[in-house]
C-alpha cells in the first residue's frame, strides 16, 4: 500500500521534520566546535561562521601544550581539559571492565533462568526486572557512605564493581530471550551425547547466542560509557575521573566558552555514536529483546 | 547418564576439559546456584544492601561530622518530617511529576507517529530517517545536556541563530533562563535523547503485525484511520504500555540534563527530585540522612511503576 499524491508529500515533509529534529543538535555541536570564540560571540545571529578553526580540538588533544591561535591570549584553562586522555582511558577501562563482567555474569544467570527450569530462577528474573528501575541516585547515597568507610573512594575498581551490579539486571533481561530462543532439541541432543548441562551451555548455547551476546555487550558498553552519577560521586580526583565527569565539571565554568565546550562534547560522544552507527542491528535487537520479550 | 550428587563447579569444569562424560555432573539445582553466585553476590552487595542501608541512613542523623566519627545518631524520623515541610521538596516533586507526564505523553504519541512514518519503506526520506533515528541513543546524557545548553543560550545559542537566520524571530528568546519555560526546555532535550528507544520498540512491534490484516481490512473498505484505530493501535497496546511504564520511571529520575542546562534554575524553577536529592547530599552542608530520606521517597514512587511493569510482563508471558 504505497501512499501517493498529497499523503506522500506530507509524509516526506514529516520525515523532513523528524530528520531536522534529530540533526539540529548534532549540527550545533559540530559547528560550535569548529569556530573560534570570536565569531561565536561577535556573530551571534549567524548559523555558519565566517571563520573556521581546529584549535579547539588542538588544545584539548595536546592537553593544553599547543594552544593554537585562538587560545594564545588565554591564561587559564581548566585542569580537567588537560586530563582528557586520562579521562578517556579511564572511561575505556571502566566500560570494557563493566561490559566483560556484565556479559559474563549475565550469561551464567540468563542460562539458568532460560534453560534450567528452576522455580527460584524465575523469582530471580523478576527481581532483576524490578532492580532495573532503581534510580542510581538512590543507591549512590548509601554506596558513597560504604565505599568511603572502606577507603575505596577514588579507585576505578569501585566504579567498575558498582556499575556492574547496577547494570547486571538489565544484561540478564536482555540475554534471557536470546537463550530461550535456541531450539531445545540442540541441547537435548548434546545431553544425549553425554554433555553435562554446563558443557551444553558452554559449547551449544553460548556459541549459538553470539548475536545476543554481542547485542548485550554493545548496550552495556554504551550505558557504561554514558554513566555520570556513579563515577561523579565515587571519584573526585582528576586522575580517576571518567569522560562524563570531566564534561560535567565544565558546567558553569565561566572561563570555558561554547567553542571549547562543544569540542569536548563532540569528542565524548563520538565513540558511542560511531558504535551505534556501526552496530545498529545489534543495538536494535538488544533493546527490543530487553524491553519487550523479557 | 546418571545425575550425581551436587559437587563443586570446579568438578564440572574439569569434567568438561577432560571430555570425560558423566563423571561429576551437578544436579540442575546445584548448577543453577553455582552459576548464579556472582550475580546474587553482586545484587546483594550493590543493590539489596544499599537499599536497606539507605533506609537506615534516612532514619539517622548523618552529616560530614557524623561520617568522620562513624556514629550516626537516631533522629526519630526527623529527616522525613523536615523533608515534608520543605517547600523546595514539594516543588521538586511537583516539577518531577509535570516533567514526567509531559515527557511520557509526548514520547508515546511521537513514537507511534514516527514509527508509522519510518515503516513506509517506499519513501526514501523514511529510509534516511530510519538510518539516523538511533544517533541520539549514542550521545551521553551529560553531553546531551551541554549541547542543549548551547542550543538554548540566550545570547549565543544555536536555536536563536537558526531562528534569526530564517527570520522567525527578531529578538533573542531566553529558552532555558525563563522560569516559565526552563522545565519545558529540559524536557525537549530529554525527549531528544530518549525518543529513539521508544520509536525503535514501536517500530519492531509494527513489523510484527501481519500485512494480511491490513489488506483484508482494505478490501472490506476500511479507511486508513479506521485500520489504525482497530488493527494497529490495539496490537501496539502492550508495547505502548511498556514504554509508558519504562519511561515514566526513568523520567522520574532525570538528572544529567537538569545538571547541564539549568542546575535547577533559574531560581529553583526547574528543581526535580533527583537534583534535589543530589544537592542536599553532595553539596554543603551535606545532609546525607535527609538526602537518603528524599531518595527513599523517589524510590518508592518508582517502585510502584516497577511492580506494575513486572506484573504486566509476567501476566502476558504466563
Amino acid at each position: 500500500m504505497e501512499p501517493r499524491g498529497l499523503p506522500r508529500l506530507l509524509m516526506h515533509l514529516a520525515n523532513g521534520l523528524v530528520i531536522l529534529f534529530i540533526m539540529l543538535p548534532i549540527v550545533a555541536v559540530v559547528l560550535g566546535s569548529l569556530q573560534p570564540e570570536r565569531t561565536l560571540q561577535g556573530e551571534s545571529r549567524r548559523v555558519i561562521p565566517s571563520e573556521w578553526t581546529l584549535d579547539n580540538f588542538t588544545v584539548i588533544l595536546t592537553q593544553g601544550q599547543q594552544k593554537g591561535r585562538i587560545f594564545e591570549q588565554a591564561t587559564y584553562l581548566p585542569d580537567n581539559i588537560k586530563s582528557f586522555y586520562r579521562a578517556f582511558a579511564n572511561s575505556l577501562i571502566v566500560a570494557l571492565g563493566v561490559t566483560l563482567l556484565t556479559v559474563g555474569f549475565g550469561a551464567l544467570s540468563a542460562y539458568t533462568v532460560a534453560r534450567l527450569e528452576l522455580r527460584w530462577a524465575l523469582w530471580l528474573m523478576q527481581a532483576n526486572v524490578v532492580a532495573r528501575f532503581l534510580p542510581a541516585i538512590v543507591l549512590m547515597i548509601p554506596l558513597y557512605v560504604v565505599v568511603r568507610s572502606l577507603g575505596q573512594l577514588n579507585t576505578l575498581h569501585a566504579v567498575v564493581l558498582t556499575e556492574t551490579g547496577f547494570l547486571l539486571p538489565y544484561a540478564i533481561v536482555i540475554l534471557v530471550p536470546f537463550f530461550a530462543n535456541i531450539p531445545a532439541d540442540l541441547e537435548d541432543a548434546a545431553r544425549i551425547d553425554g554433555c553435562t548441562h554446563f558443557q551444553a551451555f558452554w559449547r551449544i548455547i553460548l556459541p549459538l547466542s553470539a548475536p545476543g551476546l554481542a547485542a548485550c555487550a554493545v548496550i552495556m558498553f554504551i550505558i557504561s560509557w554514558h554513566e555520570l552519577l556513579i563515577p561523579l560521586i565515587l571519584n573526585s580526583r582528576p586522575e580517576f575521573m571518567t569522560l562524563p565527569v570531566i564534561v560535567a565539571s565544565l558546567v558553569g565554568d565561566v572561563h570555558v566558552f561554547f567553542n571549547l565546550l562543544m569540542a569536548i562534547c563532540l569528542l565524548s560522544l563520538l565513540p558511542t555514536v560511531i558504535l551505534v552507527a556501526l552496530l545498529q542491528r545489534y543495538v536494535v535487537e538488544g533493546l527490543a529483546a530487553g524491553a519487550v520479550k523479557g | 547418564m546418571a545425575l550425581l550428587a551436587p559437587e563443586s563447579l570446579g568438578d564440572a569444569n574439569r569434567a568438561g576439559k577432560d571430555a570425560r562424560r558423566g563423571t561429576g555432573e551437578l544436579s540442575r539445582g546445584a548448577l543453577g546456584v553455582a552459576m548464579n553466585l556472582p550475580t546474587i553476590g553482586l545484587l546483594l552487595l550493590v543493590l539489596a544492601y544499599p537499599v536497606v542501608y539507605a533506609g537506615y541512613l534516612s532514619l539517622h542523623q548523618v552529616g560530614i561530622a557524623q561520617l568522620r566519627r562513624g556514629v550516626f545518631p537516631w533522629n526519630n524520623g526527623d529527616n522525613y518530617a523536615r523533608l515534608l515541610e520543605d517547600p523546595l521538596f514539594a516543588l521538586a516533586l511537583k516539577n518531577t511529576i509535570l516533567f514526567t507526564l509531559l515527557v511520557v505523553g509526548v514520547e508515546v504519541v511521537l513514537a507511534i507517529a514516527i514509527a508509522l512514518l519510518l515503516n513506509q519503506a517506499s519513501l526514501w526520506t523514511s529510509r534516511l530517517a530510519r538510518l539516523l533515528i538511533l544517533i541520539p541513543y549514542g550521545v551521553p546524557p551529560i553531553t546531551n545536556g551541554l549541547i542543549w545548553s548551547f542550543m538554548y543560550s540566550f545570547q549565543f545559542g544555536f536555536l536563536n541563530r537558526v531562528l534569526f537566520s530564517s527570520g522567525l524571530i527578531n529578538e533573542p528568546v531566553n529558552w532555558a533562563g525563563n522560569p516559565n519555560t526552563a522545565l519545558y526546555a529540559v524536557a525537549v532535550a530529554y525527549i531528544w535523547r530518549t525518543l529513539p528507544f521508544a520509536v525503535l520498540i514501536v517500530h519492531a512491534a509494527l513489523q510484527g503485525i501481519p500485512r494480511e490484516l491490513h489488506e483484508a481490512a482494505t478490501v472490506d473498505g476500511a479507511s486508513a484511520w479506521q485500520r489504525f484505530r482497530s488493527i494497529t493501535l490495539p496490537l501496539l497496546m502492550p508495547v505502548i504500555i511498556i514504554i509508558l511504564i519504562l519511561r515514566t520511571s526513568f523520567a522520574f529520575a532525570v538528572f544529567e540534563e537538569i545538571l547541564a542546562i539549568t542546575q535547577g534554575g533559574p531560581g529553583d524553577a526547574s528543581y526535580v527530585a533527583a537534583w534535589y536529592t543530589y544537592k542536599l547530599t553532595f553539596s554543603p552542608p551535606n545532609n546525607i540522612g535527609m538526602g537518603a530520606a528524599s531518595a527513599y521517597v523517589l524510590a518508592l514512587l518508582v517502585g510502584l511503576f516497577a511492580i506494575a511493569y513486572v506484573r504486566l510482563l509476567y501476566r502476558r508471558i504466563a
